[in-house]
């Protein structure tokens, strides 16, 4: 009788919320903030795309779909995320799995971690204008290194290169979270009972994997869905895809109706893997971390062939992401890339005299929205993910929402809805941290939440059956085993408000101004040598941070249980 | 640094809005690149002390941000760009008319006839060619419309495109004008043309630096921009079509609403003057002054010596352009 099944689920759910005051106001106070930072913006867009003279149309849409290659661009967006989930979900876990399960010295593993995060710390032009230098017409790899004469550099193949490479480090930082909170035990019963290496991997490793790896490719999807500023630059202009033409149709041709319509069709492709992800994930019952685990043994999941292998592949992947940015530092010490190559250290200059302000506002922009993101991503994800309370699910939905839309729309939504009364910010920094929080946040949420399927309810139950209350319980239990997805959901809060720019142009103003709109403006205006300065400074000052947080997290292990330790990884 | 101090940073940051309330100060979008606008701006000040906030955006992101704030206006001034993102504002009322002093010296075509904007510069577009291209091809720097058809530039030529970059736009009309304003044949040759396009630019300029390294052969840009390029040090040739080539009026308009009109009056005082348009040499800023009065600087005289440069007919390009442009997107992007 499944009617009963869910009114009586209804009760235990209600019931939950009246018994636990702290339930209570943990899930109004996260309300507020969706219904504040997301539901207020798109609903004031929504309203300006559909109310014409007070009445609701539906014409906007209808002309936005019908009208000219919008079906093709939405084809085409489509399958360059489903591909760019796969190839990145693919390469994140080849990476996460060789930092975790290889056994590399741990001065290696930082190196890797290094060279990874790199594509995902500088803004998009960047990368995507060193794949030019190295790619196009006269190239240095296709031209002077190949040979090749007509290497056509635009279109979906090299979109779908750079925008693999943007993205496969959030794969890996969902991942390696994850593997590094698989007990290698369980590992290691499959071996005495006398399975082989390939069948561990297929049986028991990569099962447990499953929820991390919907996971990213869920966020590799959306993020390659909402991306505008790789497209822009590589896609040429026969592979045309919805958050460019959105982008085209309102600043180009000053259509911002036609240009809503064409984002908010990309709301249906994310909301419809979102779901298709939670169905083929959610029915299964993940626990390895359960608390009655014995002593920690040597890893031995990787035979000796099949790690040289996977090092091999990782460090030569790495060495072609570090070429990008030798290219980038080189732009930044000469006085003109391609024309003259003398060594100057003008272009610094321009960057701490001129660019200290950009500098300063950033920096306080990213720290407080780290801060707030990360904590954000965490509380949402250990809700959704481990409390029962009504409105759930449709909290992690709305959660999702500002990170699946072009930030192009994200960031016109909240000049719109905090520009007059009864809310005005914009022009202060709380908008830019807002809009940052809310649509970075996510990782963080998603992160948690593929953790919390890991880890076997049990072990809180023993906590609370010892006469903790849900606080502590919280405290004492949760918190350090939801630790890594904190830090990895901090990381890319940090990262992201370093790096991007769709959202944001629209935010910053004349009082603050953040170091990716210079670079931008000095792309435009032809400063290839101050634009790679600026990049070359966020890239240091990211490296720093995240290795700061890695520090913390290697701090904040507790030695004397070596089951948290696992957790917490390498 | 510490968290103590990063806060005090924080605070104070803050506060520094409050302490610019004591001083006058105008509020402005540029959309001339930084570079220009800064030292203008410093001028403006050093001349009159009325200190200019300003931000800069592309004239796409800029209307877009003066559209949407329209209820509660920001700025006061929106400074540069093209006169077709005017035209474009003056449609969606976010402009207050006001006609300074030098509207009544200026040509027609450098003012709204209702004074919602004014021009301040005029800016040709040019074709630049890649020495080291041309001369591994055999060739001189095109000198016609039709030399950039010649097979040697398949897949070799940047420009921008006509959804984001006034720049095209006004290439767009040159060709039209060039024709006779016959849209068969304007169109016959630009798919022609498109044969030889590598890709698209979103931004006007976004093709010189390819074409100063070599990865474009040629292009058709503004000639501040081409000769932006050359000054950086990249060996590039500056030419013009003998059919004759456009040019687009540089512009500058008062908000509607905004906080301090009168300022913002004096800015465009200012800039409408020979009094700022007389810096544009001490600068480099290669815009050909809009105000009669002002002498072009040598350099850049010598440049344009001999060009065959014609007016867009504003009229025209407003009525025609959505539908040109419409045109162009079916017809010869695919």
């Amino acid at each position: 009788m499944p009617e009963v099944n869910v009114k009586a689920r209804r009760e235990m759910e209600l019931n939950n919320l009246r018994k636990d005051p702290a339930l209570l106001v943990s899930v109004t106070a996260i309300w507020v903030l969706l219904a504040l930072f997301i539901l207020f913006p798109l609903f004031r867009m929504l309203s300006i795309v559909f109310v014409e003279e007070g009445r609701i149309t539906l014409s906007e849409i209808s002309a936005a779909l019908l009208g000219r290659n919008q079906l093709k661009a939405l084809v085409n967006s489509l399958t360059l995320a489903f591909l760019v989930g796969v190839f990145g979900t693919l390469l994140g876990f080849i990476f996460a799995f060789t930092a975790v399960r290889s056994n590399l010295p741990r001065f290696w593993v930082r190196l890797l971690d290094a060279s990874i995060i790199l594509p995902l710390i500088s803004p998009p032009f960047t990368t995507a204008i060193a794949m030019i230098f190295s790619f196009g017409r006269r190239g240095l790899i296709t031209y002077e290194l190949l040979g090749l004469k007509n290497f056509n550099v635009y279109g979906m193949h090299s979109t779908l290169f750079a925008e693999t490479i943007t993205f496969f480090p959030i794969a890996y930082l969902t991942l390696k979270a994850i593997l590094a909170g698989i007990d290698p035990n369980v590992e290691d019963m499959a071996f005495s009972l006398g399975s082989s290496r390939r069948r561990v991997f297929r049986t028991v490793t990569l099962p447990l994997s499953l929820p991390g790896l919907a996971n990213a490719f869920l966020l590799l999807f959306a993020a390659s869905l909402a991306d505008f500023a790789t497209p822009l630059i590589l896609a040429g202009n026969r592979f045309p895809v919805l958050p460019t033409e959105a982008y085209l149709q309102i600043t180009g041709l000053y259509d911002l109706k036609g240009g809503a319509v064409l984002s908010f069709v990309l709301l249906i492709p994310a909301v419809a893997v979102f779901l298709l992800q939670r169905y083929l994930v959610g029915r299964k019952y993940f626990v390895t971390i359960t608390g009655k685990a014995g002593a920690e043994s040597s890893i031995k999941s990787v035979s000796n062939l099949f790690r040289t292998v996977l090092v091999v592949f990782c460090i030569l992947f790495s060495l072609l992401i570090l070429y990008f940015y030798v290219l980038l530092f080189y732009a930044s010490v000469v006085q003109a890339f391609g024309a003259n190559h003398t060594f100057t250290l003008k272009h610094y200059r321009v960057v701490f005299t001129e660019g200290i302000k950009s500098i300063k506002d950033t920096l306080i922009i990213a720290g407080i929205g780290m801060l707030a993101g990360g904590l954000y991503g965490v509380v949402v994800g250990y809700l959704v993910g481990k409390k029962r309370f009504p409105t759930r699910n449709a909290m992690e939905i709305v959660s999702l929402l500002n990170y699946s839309l072009p930030g192009t729309i994200v960031g016109i939504a909240y000049l719109i809805a905090f520009n007059d009364p009864p809310i005005m910010i914009t022009g202060t920094a709380l908008v830019i941290i807002a809009c940052y929080v809310m649509r970075y946040g996510a990782t963080g949420i998603r992160t948690t939440v593929a953790i919390l399927q890991q880890i076997d309810p049990s072990i809180e139950e023993a906590s609370a059956s010892l006469g903790a209350g849900s606080i502590t319980t919280f405290r004492r239990i949760t918190i350090p085993l939801i630790l890594p997805a904190l830090f990895s959901g901090l990381g890319v809060v940090f990262i992201r408000s370093m790096t991007a720019i769709s959202a944001t142009i629209f935010l910053v103003s004349i009082r603050w101004i953040l170091i990716t709109v210079r670079i931008l403006e000095k792309m435009t205006e032809l400063e290839l040598g101050v634009a790679s300065a600026f990049s070359i400074l966020v890239v240091a000052i990211v490296v720093i941070v995240t290795t700061g947080i890695s520090r913390a997290l290697s701090l904040l292990r507790n030695p004397g249980a070596p089951r948290l330790a696992s957790v917490l990884g390498g | 640094m510490s968290g103590i101090k990063k806060i005090l940073l924080f605070l104070f940051l803050l506060s520094l809005p409050l302490c610019w309330l004591g001083a006058q100060a105008i509020n402005v979008y540029s959309i001339w690149p930084e570079n220009w606008a800064r030292p203008m701006f410093e001028e403006f000040t050093k001349a009159t002390g009325i200190k200019v906030n300003f931000i800069r955006f592309s004239s796409g992101e800029a209307l877009t941000r003066v559209i949407a704030e329209k209820n509660n206006p920001r700025i006061d001034v929106l400074f540069g760009g093209p006169v077709e993102t005017f035209s474009a504002g003056v449609k969606e009322g976010i402009f207050e008319p006001y006609k300074p002093k030098a509207f009544d010296e200026l040509p027609a075509r450098f003012k709204d006839p209702n004074g919602y904007w004014i021009g301040i510069a005029d800016d040709p577009l040019v074709f630049m060619s890649n020495r080291a291209f041309l001369k591994e091809n055999n060739l001189q720097p095109p000198a016609s419309w039709n030399d950039l058809l010649h097979p040697a530039y398949k897949g070799m030529i940047q420009m921008a495109d006509a959804r984001t970059s006034g720049t095209a736009v006004t290439r767009i009309f040159s060709v039209l004008e060039v024709y006779g304003r016959d849209e068969e044949k304007t169109f016959e040759y630009l798919k022609k043309l498109r044969q030889n396009v590598q890709v698209y630019t979103k931004s006007g300029g976004g093709g010189t630096l390819p074409v100063g390294l070599g990865q474009a052969g040629a292009g058709i840009f503004f000639i501040v921009d081409a000769l932006k390029t050359q000054q950086e040090g990249y060996d590039v040739a500056i030419s013009f079509p003998k059919e004759g080539i456009g040019t687009a009026v540089e512009a500058i308009a008062l908000i509607k609403g905004a906080k301090n009109p009168e300022l913002g009056k004096k800015l465009i005082d200012w800039a409408t003057s020979p009094e700022m348009q007389n810096l544009y040499a001490k600068y480099q800023i290669n815009f050909i002054p809009a105000h009669p009065t002002v002498q072009v600087e040598p350099g850049l005289a010598a440049v344009l010596k001999g060009a065959n440069i014609f007016p867009i007919d504003s009229d025209f390009a407003g009525e025609h352009r959505a539908r040109i442009v419409d045109r162009w997107i079916k017809e010869v992007l695919p």
